[in-house]
């Protein structure tokens, strides 16, 4: 089942004198077992989207219908408690969330909040710490005495150990190295493509948008600027430089190119059509 | 939690504003020894306009100022309670069977609710009519005296403002860590006592961690910067006491003595 966005809205401090509409009349619908993008400027919204997903945030106006839940204003957050099981929420910079004195104890931290047994979250967690390149030997181990890359893949274990039907991530490879950043995106690629997890990426990175999504959605000032697939969206950079966002560098390129007179369809947004193209033009020239 | 108003800086651009901040803060000192002296009806009258006419030129809204009470509240009814209860003094104003109220508990309460409201108001003035860094270099320059007898001013007025700065911050990380502890099933406001606990110690070990982080990196951020804190420094900003300043500070010491007189002859 796709989630639904209809009409939402979102004013923080609604009716005092700093209220503040940080979405405006969104209307989406994001598609089951998908990697969605959410891009946009800092401050566009997109924080502030994604936690409506999981009931954090109930919308003033508008509703959200999300794996059986149906949200809108007024709902109490306690009705929307077990929402939160089935789309797990990955904040930024999620290390600062640990808190246990062992990584078991912190990991098991869910599933024990959500009624499951000692013994049962505790073979839970034997079997996640695989799936985030982690193994047994940290069971023991104190959160804090780890890397900050390791003890992000903690955190996010602490998500996933819930086994969401939904992943969101809010920039999460905000602040690791190119290695890292790229083993926390095969990390989410495998658990959309394997388990056939929805999941929904807030990023500025404009190469992990092109290398692993397939949609894409552009906030700005709280309003839905462009919904599109992945590979129309590249194919107008137009959308891209409006917003303020730098384009991968193979788009880079391809403008570059343009501006430099060479003619190059829209289509072409990857390494090898661009040097073909490049290719059969040089021999026209000469 | 972004709408508390006490200690909030509005942007305006006032004479109040435009004030030196060292007058500010003692013109603040002497108002507030003169609402503790007990002048009678007409002391508090006269106080009341001056700080009315201070807020009116500060162009703040009243409302701003009286939203500060808003958590008073509840103290001032439990005020009003105990001293119905315990004072049974004045004449009897109300009775019921058991239940009586005297004029005095009546008053007594009366006085408490107007020194606060004219104390939070005031704060709130100053609060709101000075950048707290501002706020924190006429401290700073306020106690420079005190140097002499071993109060390390500077350091003093270096915690103040890094206390001031971080609390937008530390509010923020809070509500950033419980929206992700709920997101692992947390729920702040029901289950047993032994959840209970868990879910504030989820709250404060985090929050305690990423204190401590940023206290490192500000340290060695203000060091790699050449911070010594005993060091003799200039400023940027000089502050200069103008007209309004000694307009004001007169004012309120003329206002102080008039309350003693009154407090004496009464
Ligand atoms: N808790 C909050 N209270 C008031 N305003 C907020 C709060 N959180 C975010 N905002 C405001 O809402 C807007 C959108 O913020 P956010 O969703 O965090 O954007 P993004 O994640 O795209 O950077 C910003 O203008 C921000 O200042
Ligand atoms: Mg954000």
């Amino acid at each position: 089942m796709s989630i639904k966005i209809h009409q939402l809205e979102h004013v923080y401090n609604q009716n005092t004198p700093f209220s503040h509409a940080a979405l405006k009349g969104i209307d989406l619908e994001i598609p089951e077992g998908k990697v969605t993008a959410i891009i946009g400027q800092t401050g566009s919204g997109k924080s502030t989207l994604v936690q409506h997903l999981n009931g954090l945030l109930i919308p003033t106006a508008g509703t959200l219908d999300i794996c059986g839940y149906h949200i809108q204003p007024l709902l109490k957050i306690k009705d929307v408690k077990q929402l939160r099981k089935e789309v797990g929420l990955v904040f930024q910079f999620p290390e600062y969330q640990l808190f246990e004195e062992t990584i078991e104890k912190d990991i098991a931290f869910g599933p024990k909040n959500f009624g499951v047994e000692e013994g049962e979250a505790s073979q839970l967690v034997r079997d996640i710490l695989p799936v985030v390149g982690l193994d047994e030997s940290y069971l023991d181990r104190s959160p804090f005495e780890l890397s900050g890359g390791q003890k992000r893949r903690v955190a996010i274990a602490g998500i996933l150990v819930l086994d969401p039907k939904v992943l969101v991530l809010d920039e999460p490879t905000a602040g690791l190295d190119p290695q890292g950043a790229k083993e926390m995106m095969t990390l989410f690629m495998r658990l959309n493509r394997e388990q056939n997890k929805t999941v929904l990426l807030v990023t500025h990175d404009m190469e992990h948008v092109m290398n692993y999504c397939d949609h894409v959605i552009v906030l700005d000032h709280g309003v839905v600027k462009q919904k599109s697939d992945v590979k129309t969206f590249f194919e107008h950079p137009e959308w891209i430089v409006n917003i303020g966002i730098n384009p991968p560098s193979i788009i880079r390129l391809k403008m570059r190119l343009k501006e430099a007179g060479f003619d190059i369809p829209d289509e072409i947004i990857d390494e090898e059509g661009l040097l073909k193209c490049i290719k059969r033009q040089v021999k026209i020239h000469e | 939690m972004n709408n508390i108003a006490l200690g909030r800086y509005m942007p305006l651009n006032s004479v109040v504003h435009r004030m030196d901040p060292r007058a500010k803060i003692m013109i603040l000192l002497f108002l507030m020894i003169a609402v503790f002296i007990p002048a009678g009806v007409w002391g508090y009258v006269l106080l009341s306009l001056f700080i009315l006419l201070a807020l009116f030129l500060s162009k703040l809204q009243l409302s701003f100022a009286l939203r500060a009470m808003k958590p008073m509240i509840w103290m001032m009814v439990f005020l009003l309670v105990i001293n119905v209860l315990v004072i049974k003094t004045g004449t009897l104003w109300f009775e019921l069977g058991w239940f009586s109220i005297y004029s005095d508990a009546i008053y007594q309460t009366l006085y408490i609710v107007v020194r606060l409201t004219l104390m939070i108001i005031m704060t709130t003035i100053l609060t709101a009519s000075t950048k707290p860094l501002d706020l924190t270099l006429g401290i700073e320059k306020l106690l420079k005296p005190f140097d002499k007898i071993g109060l390390p001013s500077h350091i003093i007025a270096m915690m103040i403002s890094i206390a001031l700065r971080f609390i937008p911050t530390l509010i923020e990380e809070t509500q950033r860590i419980m929206n992700a502890q709920a997101s692992r099933g947390v729920d702040m406001e029901n289950g047993t006592i032994k959840e209970k606990v868990m879910a504030i110690l989820s709250l404060i070990v985090p929050l305690f961690v990423s204190s401590f982080d940023r206290a490192d990196q500000l340290a060695n951020a203000m060091e790699a910067r050449g911070y010594n804190p005993m060091q003799e420094r200039t400023r940027y900003k000089v502050l200069k006491m103008t007209g309004i300043d000694y307009v004001g500070l007169l004012a309120s010491i003329a206002l102080l003595g008039l309350c003693v007189v009154l407090a004496v002859v009464l």
